[in-house]
């Protein structure tokens, strides 16, 4: 039986298929927007194809098949959603205006801001107001509730969102109105804030419901075909939704709540990363990057554990629309191929931020980009073959590269190898700005890391970004290019259950606490009982704190041990693991300051059975290799080795300077790196860490 | 080095890659500020800055920080050398001396010196706005304070709050006992100081990577660069000497006048320099308005800086370029002992800055920006009083604001700007948050249309903000500009009305209540706080009817206005909904 995870990214739909010794292929076509199952069949079928069967067998001897997809992200970046009308408390229409306020660049006075993620004119207030108790302030006035939602009726609204101002107290008027649209507007699809994202901050609880609500008609109708066209094709196995939270789920828990369909694929590759870091027994502190084309995405592995966050932006933080979800933190920086070099003012050589795109393109696809970006530079040092770029799909041109390299380096005073070599190591720099940003701010040291990279322009740089990180070592799998697809082979299903109850040490309500976390108990409990009756007999269960020191502004999130719910009443050890937390992010030791707690979270995971990854190496005896000239910095134009590296056996040496092709990547070796290829089919690259 | 052509002495790409180490390691800092601080000043409005010092005091980086705290820790770190001749690693000193180039008494400045090899490379300081720093009044910006006796904050001159590492127990114990909530003071240093030691570890790592040696080359091409890169921004502006007023408006009866301010710019691109001219403006004056000079040269020269470049490296090599006059015993210049600039971070800071930034757009179309809002009401007032709900007694400064930011040639203003010299970076509180922390209920908070300047670019909405105390008496206090010279437009873009507080009685009945107030609210009297937008920058009447359009939808513009000052017809359907321009009346209304 075979298992099958597919990303559906913005270019290419990739899928990674595991057979019953955990053997992976890896599938790759183009993805076709207008009707997306075409891209996704394609794919599978060049991964059977790879396999040596039809499409329609593999498909029929798959038993679970996992769906990433960012065809929620990109519609809600894009506003192309159901036409979705929010209902606040009176007084408020102007949370997703408002955000939570701030800006990146003090000098950028007139930064471009998104518009609110519901436009005004279909914000409406109804007249009602909780306290911070739950005590009711103003009673709701449900005339007025019903001549808006028949407003909204005559107006063809195709979504509700209702987020009150303290419903996390006291949900009573949201549900009334729950019911009221379920009465006027029957067959609307809704969203309440206090069911979806019972936590304490209106503005991303809003956002979150805001992006629910509007994802329902969408999201419904795909999955929907999804599962049809699938059927239809001869899958009869158990589709799972890759979920922003990092887990999956069935897909009648994902039309409920498709909010976590938003960042679907990208949340799977710390997962790969995981797997790949335990089975070459590197520990469990991993660093995951994924290189596209124009974003360089990171993500957090800390003692095994994901690392989440609540301030996930679909754009510009601050000026974008907030998830409002915990979800996976991935941080992404533009950087990428197609990256675009020049020189400022002050002389000073500058990589992006402004990108080439994929038109016109680096100055090397002969579109006409006079420009020279990352990709050009790797043409110009050599490390990229222009006969055969993506296998040869696309053949590059060098002359055009080195012309347009030629601009800058005249101005810069040097050669075109030294500018083009200089333009990778600022576009390292720019990558390596973006790990410290996850790393040293969550006290991760990447000398204690393993680095494992994805994503198609991974390999021209990852090695010195590790080198010059210190990192401990560097994993590249051989799915390296679908690693978020990859990623889905090793998920479980899993679901976060919030609830917002403050708490203080010096005065802890034990009773209060405990009865918030005995409804995410019940909730669990709901949700592994369906879960039981379909098989599923393996959970685990994680309880979570928001906490903040008396007084401060925000909150870290601590893990607690999950009995800790059943009494809620050890706030000695809730003390202790917060001042933990803290000595280690900020080397402050504060034990005895009042903590207080806010949300709570706890997550269950179902636990899946994962593949246990192997690569089989290859047929051929005789590892394809060619001599080539490239240029290292420090170095200049050497002999380099480029190899073949479907043709490379397992456990094979490799010494810099050398040149890996891969299908889907490529990797350069600078002298005097050595690294192999491992037994499950990893390329390994150890730098030492703090004791090299 | 300032020809503009390729650099010598230092490599351009080792230039870069330093460059950017040096910026990340400010953010660190910065960070590490926003997530351990306590009180709201610091965490949510942002009232901190972080700042990296060269051995001679130069400033090199400043990513992130406030404008109006932008300049000054170098004078700091030469007050440091001065008073601490024998400064060693393991010091820490805490500065909040106007006097001594800090900006007001409650911005308490901790300065690290930080040592390789033996050798001091670099200090580390981070400077954060303290809710109280122990006042004759519990307000942090006292503009009535006559003197600095009147004002009484208990003052630092530059004063070793560290040695070994380890706290001067002394210190802290007077600040615990005239500081009112002391642990919140001790936590927001502590935070202060962990930050400015995170600085330190990060710098010793980038000296280890690169070594002494060229740490101090790289620091000096870095200014060298950054003074490039704002000759290079100054040399493409037209020469032209501009001349503008400004206006504090009257206060109480310390400042029953109000100030009037006289800016002179002078753009020179033949020597590709600018210069502001402050001197010629009145005394300082028996109130806590007068600014020192860190605040009067640090927003003189983010006026200019604002209409230049957005990614302008802020450092000593960029401010060479941009000259500002001050002389002492001037009320936006060198304050004279012992008058009191207490508010110099606000008030006439703001009238500085946006004075100078709306005279740079009479060089023409194209330059410059319109003036921000400058109303900072109750909505960003202090409040105290006793939590009936058990939480004892409370002083907190809220901010519930958004404040319209200015237009550009190019862009709107933004909505949430705050006031110039908060330049759009400081967050908002969470209703739900503040009603939790606080005994109050807000009552709403909302965008008011019809209130940014006018336009072909129009300045950021305003905001109206009311909120009242749930159980018990509440006591208000804030001091305020703008509530009767509203921001200014430019190029023929419509000034913005001013802001206003008001108070609401339970009968209904509405007070308005001046800048500089002190109230009590009982419960079932509320307060209102309504800022202004931004000024509008050309004329509105050739704004694109799009967006005139696409404003009146979204309930930003009312179409009566759209119709009197943009004269674009708007259609409505029967719903209320915008729907389209009536072109041929728009054409009818532009026309004549």
């Amino acid at each position: 039986m075979y298992r099958i995870s597919v990303d559906t990214g913005g270019t290419f739909t990739d899928v990674v298929v595991t057979d019953g010794q955990g053997r992976l292929t890896v599938g790759k076509a183009l993805t076709t927007p207008e009707r997306s199952f075409t891209g996704l069949s394609d794919s599978i079928a060049n991964a059977a194809e790879q396999i040596g069967i039809p499409l329609g067998q593999l498909l029929a001897e798959t038993r679970v098949m996992v769906y990433g997809t960012t065809r929620a992200t990109n519609a809600i970046v894009e506003r192309k959603t159901a036409k979705t009308a929010l209902l606040v408390t009176e007084g408020f229409p102007d949370v997703l205006v408002f955000r939570k306020g701030g800006k990146l660049n003090a000098l950028e006075i007139n930064a471009p801001v998104e518009p609110p993620y519901i436009p005004r004119a279909l914000t409406f207030e109804i007249p009602e107001r909780m306290n911070a108790e739950g005590g009711v302030e103003t009673a709701l006035d449900e005339a007025a509730a019903r001549a808006v939602l028949e407003k909204l009726g005559r107006i063809g609204i195709e979504a509700v969102a209702v987020s009150l101002l303290w419903s996390i107290a006291n949900s009573a008027h949201e549900r009334r109105l729950g019911q009221l649209i379920e009465e006027i507007l029957p067959g609307v699809p809704y969203t309440l804030s206090s069911a979806l994202n019972p936590t304490i901050r209106e503005y991303p609880r809003s956002s979150s419901a805001a992006i629910d609500a509007s994802l329902k008609p969408l999201m419904q109708t795909h999955l929907r075909d999804l599962k049809a066209d699938l059927a239809a094709a001869g899958f009869g196995g158990e589709l799972l939704i890759s979920a922003s939270s990092g887990g999956v789920m069935h897909i009648d828990d994902v039309v409920q709540k498709p909010v976590y369909m938003a960042k679907s694929g990208p949340a799977m590759a710390p997962l790969a990363g995981i797997a790949y870091t335990r089975a070459e027994e590197f520990g469990n502190d991993v660093i995951i990057v994924d290189t596209g084309g124009t974003t360089f995405d990171v993500s957090l592995i800390r003692d095994g554990a994901i690392k989440y966050t609540r301030e996930t932006w679909l754009g510009t933080p601050m000026a974008s629309t907030m998830l409002g979800m915990a979800t996976v933190d991935i941080r992404s920086v533009g950087a990428g191929g197609g990256s675009i070099a020049w020189v400022d003012d002050g002389g000073m050589l500058r990589v992006g931020p402004h990108s080439a795109g994929s038109v016109p393109g680096p100055a090397c696809y002969g579109k006409g980009g006079l420009r020279p970006t990352v990709t050009d530079a790797a043409v110009v040092l050599g490390y990229i073959d222009p006969d055969r770029f993506l296998g040869g799909r696309m053949k590059l041109d060098r002359a055009a590269a080195e012309t347009a390299m030629q601009g800058v380096a005249v101005q810069l005073g040097k050669t075109i190898w030294e500018t083009a070599s200089a333009i990778l190591r600022i576009s390292s720099e720019t990558m390596i700005k973006a790990i410290e940003d996850i790393t040293t701010n969550d006290g991760v040291s990447p000398s204690d890391s393993t680095i494992v990279a994805g994503g198609g322009a991974a390999g021209l740089n990852v090695l010195s970004i590790a080198r010059a990180m210190k990192a401990k070592n560097v994993v590249i799998p051989k799915t390296a290019g679908a690693i978020s697809a990859a990623g889905g082979q090793f998920s479980d299903i899993a679901i976060d259950f919030s609830a917002s109850c403050y708490g203080a040490s010096d005065a802890f309500d034990s009773a209060a606490v405990r009865e918030a976390l005995g409804g995410l108990a019940a909730q669990s409990a709901e949700f592994e009982a369906a879960l039981r009756a379909k098989g599923v007999d393996t959970f685990r269960r994680q309880l979570f704190v928001e906490a903040r020191y008396a007084r401060q502004q925000w909150e870290l999130e601590v893990e607690l041990p999950v009995d800790w719910a059943q009494e809620a009443a050890d706030v000695e050890l809730l003390e202790t693991l917060f001042a933990q937390q803290y000595q280690r992010l900020y080397h402050v030791n504060r034990k005895g300051t009042v903590v207080e707690a806010i949300n709570w979270r706890l997550r269950v995971a179902a636990i899946l059975p994962s593949p246990q990854v192997s690569w089989e190496g290859p047929s051929e005896t005789v590892p394809g290799e060619r001599e080539n000239r490239a240029y290292f910095d420090g170095a200049g134009h050497i002999a380099t080795r480029v190899l073949d590296g479907t043709t490379l056996p397992l456990g094979c040496e490799i010494a810099g300077p050398a040149i890996i092709e891969e299908p889907t990547t490529t990797i350069v070796v600078d002298p005097g790196m050595t690294g192999r290829l491992s037994h499950s089919g990893n390329y390994i690259f150890e730098f030492g860490g703090n004791h090299g | 080095m300032a020809d503009g052509s390729p650099m010598t002495g230092f490599d351009p790409v080792e230039l870069a890659i330093m460059g950017n180490r040096l910026d990340a390691i400010v953010r660190e800092m910065t960070s590490t500020v926003i997530l351990t601080a306590n009180s709201s000043v610091i965490g949510m409005a942002r009232d901190f800055s972080c700042s990296i010092l060269s051995a001679d005091h130069d400033i090199i980086g400043v990513a992130e920080a406030l404008p109006v705290h932008a300049f000054g820790s170098n004078l700091q770190g030469q007050a440091m050398a001065e008073f601490h001749p024998g400064f060693r690693e393991g010091d820490a000193f805490l500065n909040n001396d106007p006097y001594n180039g800090n900006t007001h008494a409650a911005d308490h400045t901790i300065l690290v010196p930080v040592f390789f090899e033996g050798a001091h490379l670099f200090t580390s300081v981070v400077k954060c706005h303290q809710a109280d720093c122990g006042n004759s009044v519990p307000t942090t910006y006292f503009a009535a304070a006559t003197d600095v006796y009147n004002e009484g904050a208990l003052v630092f001159p530059m004063v070793q709050i560290q040695s070994d590492y380890t706290d001067n127990e002394d210190i802290v114990r007077m600040c615990r006992a005239r500081i009112r909530v002391p642990d919140q003071w001790y936590g927001d240093l502590q935070s202060a100081l962990a930050a400015a030691r995170t600085g330190e570890r990060a710098l010793i790592r980038f000296a280890e990577k690169y070594g002494a040696e060229r740490v101090k080359a790289f620091v000096t091409a870095w200014l060298d660069y950054s003074e490039r890169r704002a000759a290079a921004a100054i040399g493409r502006m037209p020469a032209a000497t501009l001349e503008r007023h400004g206006r504090l408006d009257a206060l109480g009866e310390f400042l029953p006048e109000g100030v009037e301010i006289f800016v002179r710019i002078t753009i020179d691109p033949e020597n590709r320099k600018a210069v502001v001219d402050l001197r010629d403006n009145i005394d300082c004056v028996d109130a806590g308005v007068n600014l020192c000079q860190a605040t009067a040269t640090g927003m003189a020269i983010t006026g200019i800086a604002n209409c230049l470049e957005h990614d302008l490296p802020l450092n000593s090599g960029t401010f060479r370029r941009i000259e500002v006059l001050l002389r002492e015993n001037c009320v936006v210049g060198i304050p004279k002992f012992p008058h009191s600039a207490s508010t110099a971070t606000t008030l006439l800071a703001d009238v500085i800055c946006n004075t100078a930034q709306s005279a740079i757009s009479e060089i023409g179309d194209g330059f410059g920006l319109s003036e921000s809002n400058m109303f900072l009401g109750v909505s960003t007032g202090v409040i105290s009083g006793h939590d009936e709900r058990g939480g004892g007694d409370y002083v907190n400064q809220l901010f519930l604001m958004g404040g319209g930011g200015p237009a550009s040639p190019e862009a709107d203003g933004l909505d949430t700007f705050t006031v110039i010299a908060g330049a759009g970076l400081c967050y908002r509180d969470s209703i739900e948050i503040t009603e939790q922390r606080l005994p109050m209920l807000v009552k709403s908070m909302k965008l008011v249309p019809g209130t940014a300047g006018a336009g072909r670019q129009r300045g950021g909405v305003a905001t109206r903000t009311e909120f009242g105390p749930r159980g018990s008496e509440m006591v208000v206090m804030q001091v305020t500009n703008g509530v009767a010279t509203g921001p200014r437009g430019v190029q023929g873009g419509h000034d913005a009305f001013p802001g206003a507080n008001i108070k609401v009685h339970a009968d209904g009945t509405e007070e308005v209540l001046p800048g500089y107030l002190h109230t009590v609210l009982k419960p079932g009297e509320t307060i209102v706080g309504i800022d202004s937008g931004g000024g509008g920058y050309g004329d509105p009447a050739v704004r694109d009817p799009a967006r005139v359009l696409a404003d009146v939808a979204e309930g930003y513009e009312t179409a009566g206005r759209a119709r009197e000052i943009y004269r674009v017809a708007i259609l409505t359907d029967a719903e209320g909904f915008a729907t389209g321009v009536d072109a041929a009346e728009t054409a009818r209304l532009r026309g004549a």
